[in-house]
């Protein structure tokens, strides 16, 4: 089978009137390819533009200038042949911890239990996460430094109320630090492009701290992510959901069962608690977080079976969690699939459901003019094993595996070498 | 962000207080655990064959036909691989936050991260750190990380800290770097030169001295565009070893020559007993090296990926895709193991790894081969196809799973 085809062609610019723009910069021979990439043959899951069939998607500039069936590939200077391939907007991870560090002692800011984000998202067809509430305001400007600019990964983040972040779960209790001025002023004046909403996590007190979180969210405009885990004994979601939470706002780690310190949004009976639907149609948006101890099957199973399925599935990666039952993005997809979730619906929940839950419309699609980052992507057919934060076992017969993944239309990663030219090729001089 | 660690520990002690009132009880278990049915792969002792292999506190007390004694926990791994845990000696893992650079920089990458989920359980900082950074590597990094971290001092004291400082000859202290390997013999396994410049054989020399008087092997980098390779291969002691044995770009001469062929002295020198260490990276591994080479029988002695950030998401990819890529270029799996596991321990001096002898750390990877058709790149950005490719199951350090692909080591009860 031949993987890249570089063919050239004398009748290029005729199909695409945007392209005729072009023409001056690229047609100054007789050849014209206006197309950089083209992705030839895959089948397009663009859950945005209600995109699910074969389709091809071409890359110009870095941005995504058409999706339609059959574009001839004499228009590109490189085609990929991804038939019998998944075509999707790059994944979204919309809960990680990144802001990787040194700091003896501590717990997640700045410190050895976040991670490097580049070694883990592309290769799981991870082209943006979003950190959660690593960083508050007082060290969210050492995490951009050290981290988010230097990531080829497209890093954005939930700042924490708590000004130290998650320095450790001590400093997390300082109500005296939980500042909603501060922390809407460091997202509104100064970083509106990279934070996308606030964190409220790990409190041991009452609702004060999630309080404090949507006052600030109300003055930033942005959504408030709740990690509401660590009460013993456990305080009602309900009220939580009812009395503090708006619209838009995030409930994580939604099938965690560590029913003495978290109430569990599936009972002892094994039902959904009726005012977890309701309060999803009005709104709120359940965000999977799986983490090292955040998934549990008898949580997942029956809510899926029930119809509760989160908005969006999301990993917590950091150290405790990444060789675990959670493992990447890929494998966390998979567990859905085998669940019983429609490939489309798990791509909906990586891609445009949180590009709109963190009010980013310009991400998670192919519409065309988007920045170019596209997941290409495998599912396997086999025997396969997941396991839960329990270490249960739940057997499955497809695993998502990503094949190549694009940021800003350039390859960051190739499984296969779907995108390279055969090694004869350079010493025969072709 | 959800901690498991307290639930584990709680979880752990009760299982302790099991096995102790089990072992008083009649049905006292021989083995804490026991691993059935895998085809062993054991270079060191020539084990090739379906056995079973039992584990007892973190060490391996059995390998034999059939186990027949009762364990605490019996994995099944029929139609799985098994062979001891890999070693990778040659990684950048002296992560930190320093920008541009790889000591105590973002250019390293934590172990963990990547080791576990390609059947590593060992793995050799190439000189990232020198004498004098070396305490806060092994305080942020060896003493933190479940990977087994070993380590090649630089003989630039500051260790890979960027081009300038690497050049200075005055930092490069053999002394010191004897002290302190005497003082860590267990953790540095040798010295590393590579990264100068100049002409002079000053650091070359420095650092073949720190390796004599510590009795460890010189581990030679590339970057070293004034030495010719005929001339660092003569300077080299049998059990010295060279890295970047397939790269081709201008600042080393490559080992495949113009005309096709291994060069002689390259030949005369691995009969001498030079090793050649893969060193893979993110520019290190050409195709029109490694394919005329192999077809001459001349490969690898280990399988150094040179993991840091520039490599992870390049043709480089972990271990088991190296490994894959060699079986795609006609090795058999055979050698590849053993190329991983006893050539690297041997080349380490650390004839207690590698192996699934008796008594030692029980660090094991069961591995199946997938078929299929599959593409592997070279750093030219060129490919190659093969139909195999090796998919880690579980590892195991020391005793513990550390990684669980498919939930092998899961509870079998119900949710």
């Amino acid at each position: 089978m031949k993987l890249i085809q570089s063919v050239r062609s004398r009748t290029a610019c005729m199909r695409f009137p945007a392209a005729w723009l072009l023409i001056p910069l690229f047609c100054t021979t007789s050849y014209c390819q206006s197309i950089d990439l083209l992705i030839k043959g895959g089948h397009v899951i663009d859950p945005k533009n209600r995109i699910d069939g074969v389709m091809d998607v071409a890359i110009t500039g870095g941005k995504i200038v058409q999706v339609a069936a059959a574009i001839p590939p004499s228009d590109a200077k490189k085609v990929v042949e991804a038939r019998g391939m998944y075509v999707s907007p790059g994944f979204i991870d919309m809960h990680v911890h990144v802001f990787n560090g040194t700091t003896p002692e501590a717990y997640i800011a700045n410190a050895a239990t976040s991670i490097a984000p580049d070694g883990f998202t592309f290769r799981t067809g991870v082209t943006t996460v979003v950190d959660a509430g690593s960083s508050g305001w007082r060290n969210f400007k050492l995490f951009k430094a050290q981290t988010i600019d230097r990531a080829q990964t497209r890093v954005l983040a939930f700042l924490n109320i708590v000004g130290t972040g998650m320095a450790s779960r001590y400093e997390e209790q300082d109500l005296s630090d939980m500042n909603p001025q501060m922390v809407a002023n460091m997202i509104k004046r100064l970083y509106p492009d990279i934070i996308v909403g606030i964190k409220s996590a790990h409190y041991w007190g009452d609702y004060s701290q999630v309080q404090r979180a949507v006052e600030a969210g109300k003055l930033a405009e942005v959504p408030v992510m709740v990690d509401f885990g660590e009460h013993r004994p456990p305080l009602s979601i309900e009220k939580l959901f009812r009395e503090y939470l708006r619209p838009g706002d995030i409930f994580t780690h939604t099938y965690a069962h560590g029913p003495n310190d978290r109430e569990t949004v599936v009972d002892d009976q094994g039902k959904v608690k009726p005012f977890v639907l309701e309060m999803q149609k009005k709104g709120l948006v359940f965000d999977v977080g799986h983490g090292g101890g955040a998934f549990a099957w008898r949580q997942a199973i029956p809510s899926i079976k029930q119809g509760f399925l989160a908005n969006v599935i999301s990993t917590d990666l950091h150290t405790d969690s990444m060789n675990g039952g959670m493992k990447g993005l890929d494998n966390v997809i998979s567990k859905f699939l085998n669940m019983g979730v429609p490939l489309s619906e798990a791509v909906l929940r990586v891609t445009w459901n949180p590009a709109q839950v963190i009010k980013r419309p310009e991400l998670g699609s192919l519409s065309v003019g988007s920045e170019a980052d596209i997941t290409v992507f495998s599912v396997r057919t086999g025997d396969f094993g997941f396991i839960d934060a329990r270490r249960l076992k739940m057997k499955g017969d497809k695993k998502l595996e990503a094949e190549l993944t694009l940021r800003a239309g350039k390859v960051v990663w190739d499984l296969n070498g779907i995108a390279a030219a055969s090694w004869e090729s350079e010493i025969q001089g072709k | 962000m959800k901690m498991i660690r307290s639930k584990v520990h709680a979880m752990g002690r009760i299982s302790i207080w099991l096995v102790l009132l089990l072992a008083q009880s009649a049905f006292a278990q021989t083995y804490e655990l026991v691993i059935k049915g895998a085809q062993v792969i054991d270079p060191a002792n020539s084990r090739h064959g379906k056995m079973d292999v039992a584990v007892n506190q973190g060490k391996i007390v059995k390998v034999a036909p059939a186990i027949s004694e009762a364990a605490a926990q019996v994995i099944d791994a029929a139609g799985l691989y098994l062979s001891p845990g890999f070693i990778d000696p040659h990684t950048h893992v002296f992560v930190g936050t320093e920008a541009g650079q790889f000591a105590n920089g973002v250019n390293s990458v934590s172990p963990d991260d990547f080791t576990f989920r390609a059947g590593v359980t060992t793995v050799v900082d190439a000189g990232t750190s020198g004498w004098r950074s070396f305490p806060t590597f092994k305080k942020q990094v060896i003493d933190q990380s479940k990977t087994r971290i070993l380590a090649f001092l630089n003989i630039s004291g500051g260790g890979m800290t960027g081009a300038a400082h690497e050049q200075d000859l005055s930092d490069m202290n053999a002394d010191s770097a004897v002290a302190l390997m005497r003082q860590y013999p267990d953790i540095i396994a040798g010295v590393k030169i590579g990264h100068y410049n100049g002409k002079e054989w000053t650091p070359f020399d420095n650092a073949m001295y720190a390796a004599r008087q510590a009795g460890k092997p010189l581990f030679v980098e590339c970057h070293l565009p004034e030495y010719t390779l005929e001339d660092q291969l003569a300077r080299m002691r049998p059990g010295d070893i060279i890295t970047h044995t397939f790269e081709h770009i201008k600042e080393r001469m490559p080992v495949v020559g113009e005309d096709g062929q291994v060069h002689p002295f390259v030949l005369e020198a691995r009969k001498r007993g030079i090793l050649f260490d893969l060193g893979h990276g993110g520019a290190g591994f050409w195709f029109d090296q490694a394919v005329p080479a192999i077809k001459q029988g001349f490969y690898p002695n280990s399988f150094g990926t040179d993991l840091h950030r520039f490599s992870m998401n390049s043709a480089m990819k972990d271990m088991a895709n190296v490994m894959s890529k060699f079986m795609a270029m006609g090795l058999s799996i055979e050698q590849v193991v053993e190329i991983a596991t006893w050539n690297a321990a041997k080349a380490i001096l650390h004839p207690e790894l590698g192996s699934l002898n008796q008594g030692n750390p029980a660090d094991i990877v069961l591995f199946r081969l997938r078929e299929g058709d599959f593409g592997f790149m070279d750093s030219a950005g060129t490919s190659i196809r093969g139909n195999r490719k090796l998919e880690v199951e579980l590892t195991i350090r020391q005793g513990k799973v550390v990684w669980d692909l498919n939930g092998l080591a899961a509870k079998k009860k119900g949710f």
